[in-house]
């Protein structure tokens, strides 16, 4: 890093030949071996997303050093993985130039984790892919696997999946817990991507099928600064469900102590959100355990059933009180790599992508559903997902039941 | 404009690309080429914002607006038309001209901070209009096969050399424009707006001229952004970000100023880049906090940016070049001729004007009469309404009641840029030079709105320089000459349309009696030339040297009319003037 400042630094003063030096020196450099292979994580670690990116680095550290202290990768005589954090910032183009700044400054880099965002991961991969260098991803639009990219993968179900698949389970825990079908839902969401293409299908055929009727259809733009309209037409509404999506946090915070002002709130109607927001640690600072308790999120991955000592020494070493999708996933990423390294026998990002393509490894020790292969698209088959649900100030896993660590409960009307 | 001068300004242009495509060629790192490719788009954007707001003083915190048309445009016409950027690029112009268009009927019935404001509205309102479309993401396809007709380049160098190209287009096209009468249009607007449209210049077009241009630049700027970052979402090319850095590179290298944009962007864009990437991944946000503190530092010490403390910096260590101080000598003036000579046919008439201001009857009922050739001097004590009847008389205000007959023809209701045209000049109270502009630039200012060509604007204006005795500091900024000197470079700017009537709006104001004694020489010379003049005065005693007859106004209304000599004597003047015991006392 030290030599590549110097070299944009010249570049800045018009000293061409420190910039020419390294341009030209870098494809030269790597030779024997390595006791090393580098593993890159690109996630954002300032700006308004650096507290998930801080969470997926904890997961990457843990990864790396577990892999380590088991013997690295065995196949190449032992050797350690180094892991290469860079930040993405936070926005598309910051996060398009580390992408450039790792695939041009790291050539020996092999294999790569991120961008948490789904837009970054986007311009992320765009330049990956050109480079020929693996990237393992968490985000969920189903556009990042949809461009016929060779390089991507990704390990959760998309948007469009997950809607499709949590549907049905979360009409059958409401039969089963309640005892009647559940016939009518409010729709409330922020328009951010991910949001937006978790309710279009929904929208577009699941709810029909499912003979749920729409009664309330909200579109907002974060952040919020009242919910007192959303909220009042829920009441009006009385929906027998209610699918809250927010992105940001206070959005969560500002809608969960509106519906509680209202009556509306723990359980009077039983409310399901859709991606991580509502179940991070942080929105505890804010609002209080009762005020959450039942709430239901139908999430990507969780730490659950068979991670509990990754659960103890997140919460040893870093002080996290639970297990997110973006510590859990990434740390499985680590896994991935490993194996793919094991196969590949070589620190070659093609050889590491090849092996990434044919792997085919059984039941995904990290990732909920499915296994672990990826189809021709570079989507993880069967990829499955996790509810959680906060049941005394904690977001637990209730579904699949082979991760669930306690039992769903239905709030009563 | 002659050939020698315009080489010697491309030079520099010609020198930069050249030095930029050796670097570009050179260097194969690709992530050093991205950040040459980023410096050059950035920088033409910051050149489509300098376009509008650095020339017209017109901020704009809304150029995101054209930027993320042309983002969109360009990723959306090849997402479902399937179209290439060669030929999206060129539509995202088209689109962002009219953008700019559209944006500029409504917007530019606003000024200075209302105007900046309303800008903002823009990109924010198409943000949630493509958010609400559902183009939250959008990607611009991947060409495996014939990539090259789609710009996609497995060669970073190519993006480089495409957006040098484009640079130099804009630069080019700025340049060209600096330097003919849209660009002297485009700063007298700067400097005052009233002043330009008195001076001939159709405000309102050259405006939505320049917001067109601007747009069109950053329209096609957007479009070649996307096809660089590939990903297109609203907050990326519509966000808050993207107008404020149009801004930032133009004010941190120097606004009004071709190469502003291009030094900051070639400053900021690479020092925000090494920040990030040394210091994002071991101290996260600290470089946002360094980089801004940067900007804030660089704009304390240099408030007009980079580019004008380096040149100021120079011109001081060379004083050498500035011209030994000519006295502008003056022309003998001819002695006061027989005034009844002078008086023609009545080429200007007032009939019943009125204007009031809430309960205030500023003007009522006035009427006069001039008549070609002669020198009517308008008096009257502060507050009398004669500013106000000089701005109904050249459109600025419009009369509640009353005519204004030019040659017999009603002019009521014409802006001032069409009276001007048909021929009256005009002066302002308060001075507003452009003080970054040679003498010579200020005068032709007002010399196109006669003038076919550039050259014949330029004869104009050397001729209206002579005719006041200024050639000798011709060459001078304004900012360094004397208080009569710009007056007598306003009574230049005015000339140089040549008018049939001047309006002077208290020229000899400020001056002391031996200054006023010059200017009065050079007023007299051009009546003795034949023009017509109107001078507004608020002290009687230069005047009455000078002019022919007078109007005194008192309350908004006519007083007294008159030959000097009788019209000091009156009075009612005297009591108008001085009050009602030093009347007395004269008649006494």
């Amino acid at each position: 890093m030290a030599k590549g400042s110097l070299g944009i630094r010249g570049l800045g003063r018009r000293l061409l030949p420190a910039a020419m030096a390294l341009g030209l020196a870098v494809p030269a450099a790597q030779a024997q071996q390595p006791a090393e292979v580098k593993v890159g994580l690109l996630v954002p670690l300032s700006g308004i997303y650096a507290r998930p990116g801080a969470v997926m680095r904890m997961g990457a550290e843990m990864g790396v050093e577990r892999i380590n202290a088991q013997g690295g990768i065995k196949s190449m005589g032992g050797a350690r993985l180094k892991l290469v954090v860079l930040d993405c910032g936070d926005t598309t183009e910051k996060a398009k130039n580390a992408a450039q700044r790792m695939v041009a400054q790291e050539p020996d880099l092999v294999v790569a984790s991120g961008a948490y965002l789904s837009s970054f991961t986007l311009a992320v991969t765009e330049v990956t892919e050109r480079a020929n260098l693996p990237v393992l991803t968490l985000s969920y639009s189903d556009l990042i696997t949809d461009r016929g990219f060779k390089y991507v993968f990704q390990t959760s179900a998309t948007a469009a999946s997950q809607a499709q698949q949590s549907l049905p389970e979360i009409m059958k825990l409401a039969e089963a817990a309640s005892g009647a079908r559940p016939k009518t839902v409010a729709i409330i969401t922020d328009n951010t991507a991910a949001s937006v293409a978790s309710v279009k299908p929904m929208k577009e055929k699941l709810l029909a099928e499912l003979g749920l009727k729409l009664v309330v259809d909200e579109i907002f733009t974060p952040p919020l600064s009242d919910a007192t309209p959303l909220v009042q037409k829920v009441r009006a509404a009385r929906p027998d469900l209610l699918f809250f999506l927010p992105t940001v946090i206070s959005d969560a915070k500002l809608m969960l102590e509106k519906m509680n002002e209202f009556g509306l709130g723990q359980g009077k109607i039983p409310t399901i959100s859709f991606g991580i927001a509502i179940a991070e640690p942080d929105l505890l600072n804010t609002v209080s355990p009762d005020l959450v308790q039942g709430v239901m999120a139908a999430v990507a991955n969780w730490g659950s059933k068979g991670h509990e000592d990754l659960i103890a020494e997140l919460k040893a070493k870093y002080k996290e009180p639970w297990m997110t999708q973006n510590a859990i996933s990434t740390y499985g990423d680590m896994w991935i790599m490993k194996s793919a390294l094991e196969k590949a026998g070589k620190a070659d990002r093609q050889a590491v992508a090849e092996a990434i393509r044919t792997m085919d490894e059984g039941p995904s020790k990290y990732f909920p559903g499915g296994v672990m292969k990826f189809d021709e698209k570079g989507r993880r088959i069967g990829a499955g997902l996790t509810i959680v649900q906060w049941q005394k100030g904690t977001p637990v896993v209730v579904y699949p039941p082979a991760l669930a660590v306690a039992e769903p409960f239905w709030p009563k009307k | 404009m002659t050939k020698a001068p315009a080489i010697r300004s491309l030079a520099p242009v010609l020198l930069f690309a050249a030095a930029y495509a050796v670097i570009a060629v050179v260097v194969t790192n690709s992530y050093y080429q991205l950040m040459l490719t980023l410096v050059l788009l950035w920088a033409c954007f910051g050149l489509s914002w300098n376009l509008l707001s650095g020339y017209t003083g017109l901020v704009s915190f809304g150029h995101a607006a054209f930027f993320g048309i042309g983002a969109y445009t360009a990723a959306l016409g090849q997402i479902h038309l399937d179209l290439s950027p060669w030929l999206l690029i060129p539509a995202a112009g088209v689109f962002g001209g009219l953008a700019g268009l559209l944006i500029g009927v409504p917007t530019f019935r606003l000024r200075s901070h209302y105007f900046a404001l309303a800008m903002l509205a823009y990109p924010l309102a198409l943000y949630y209009v493509f958010e609400w479309l559902g183009y939250q993401e959008v990607t611009l396809p991947m060409k495996r096969e014939n990539a090259a007709a789609y710009m996609q380049f497995a060669d970073p160098r190519i993006y480089t050399l495409l957006a040098l190209a484009l640079l130099v287009g804009v630069v080019l096209l700025t340049l060209l424009i600096e330097r003919s009468r849209f660009g002297m249009a485009l700063l007298a607007i700067k400097q005052n707006e009233a002043a330009a449209e008195a001076a001939g210049i159709d405000t309102l077009a050259w405006k939505l001229r320049a917001i067109a241009l601007s747009g069109a630049v950053a329209g096609a700027v957007g479009a070649f952004y996307a096809v660089v970052q590939l990903v297109v979402t609203p907050v990326a090319v519509f966000g808050m970000l993207v107008s404020a850095q149009a801004l930032t590179v133009t004010m941190f290298g120097g606004v009004g100023t071709v190469w502003g944009p291009v030094i900051g962007a070639a400053t900021l864009i690479p020092v925000a880049e090494i920040l990030h990437a040394e210091l994002g991944a071991r101290f996260p946000g600290i470089q946002g906090v360094i980089y801004g503190m940067a900007i804030v530092v660089v704009i304390l010490l240099a408030p007009e940016g980079i580019f004008w403390k380096v040149r100021d910096f120079l011109r001081r260590r060379r004083p050498a070049e500035a011209t030994p101080l000519p006295q502008a000598a003056p022309a003998p003036a001819p002695a006061a001729p027989a005034r009844s000579d002078r008086a023609g046919a009545v080429i200007l008439e007032v009939r019943g004007l009125s204007r009031s201001f809430g309960g205030l009857r500023a003007v009522q009922d006035v009427s006069f009469a001039v008549r070609e050739g002669e020198i009517l001097g308008i008096i009257g004590p502060n507050g009398a309404g004669k500013t106000t009847a000089f701005n109904l008389l050249n459109g600025f205000l419009r009369p509640d009641a009353g005519e204004v007959l030019l040659d017999g023809r009603d002019m009521v209701g014409r802006k001032p840029h069409v009276l001007c045209r048909a021929g009256v000049g005009r002066t302002f109270q308060v001075m507003r030079p452009f003080a970054r502009m040679t003498v010579a630039d200020n005068v032709v200012v007002g010399a196109y709105v006669r003038a076919a060509s550039d050259a014949e604007a330029r004869m104009l204006a050397d001729d209206a320089i002579a005719r006041v005795g200024l050639t000798a500091v011709a060459g001078r900024l304004a900012a360094e000459l004397t208080t009569r000197e710009l007056r007598l470079m306003e009574l230049a700017r005015a000339l140089a349309g040549r008018p049939r009537i001047l309006l002077l709006d208290e020229t000899l104001a400020g001056l002391g009696p031996a200054e006023a004694a010059d200017v009065v020489a050079a007023i007299r010379r051009l009546a003795a030339d034949g023009i017509t003049i109107v001078i507004i005065e608020h002290t009687m005693h230069a005047m009455v040297r000078l002019v022919d007859r007078f109007v005194v106004l008192d309350h908004g209304a006519v007083l007294v009319e008159g030959a000097p000599e009788t019209v000091t004597r009156d009075p009612r003047v005297i009591e108008a003037y001085l009050g009602r015991k030093w009347a007395a006392h004269a008649a006494g």
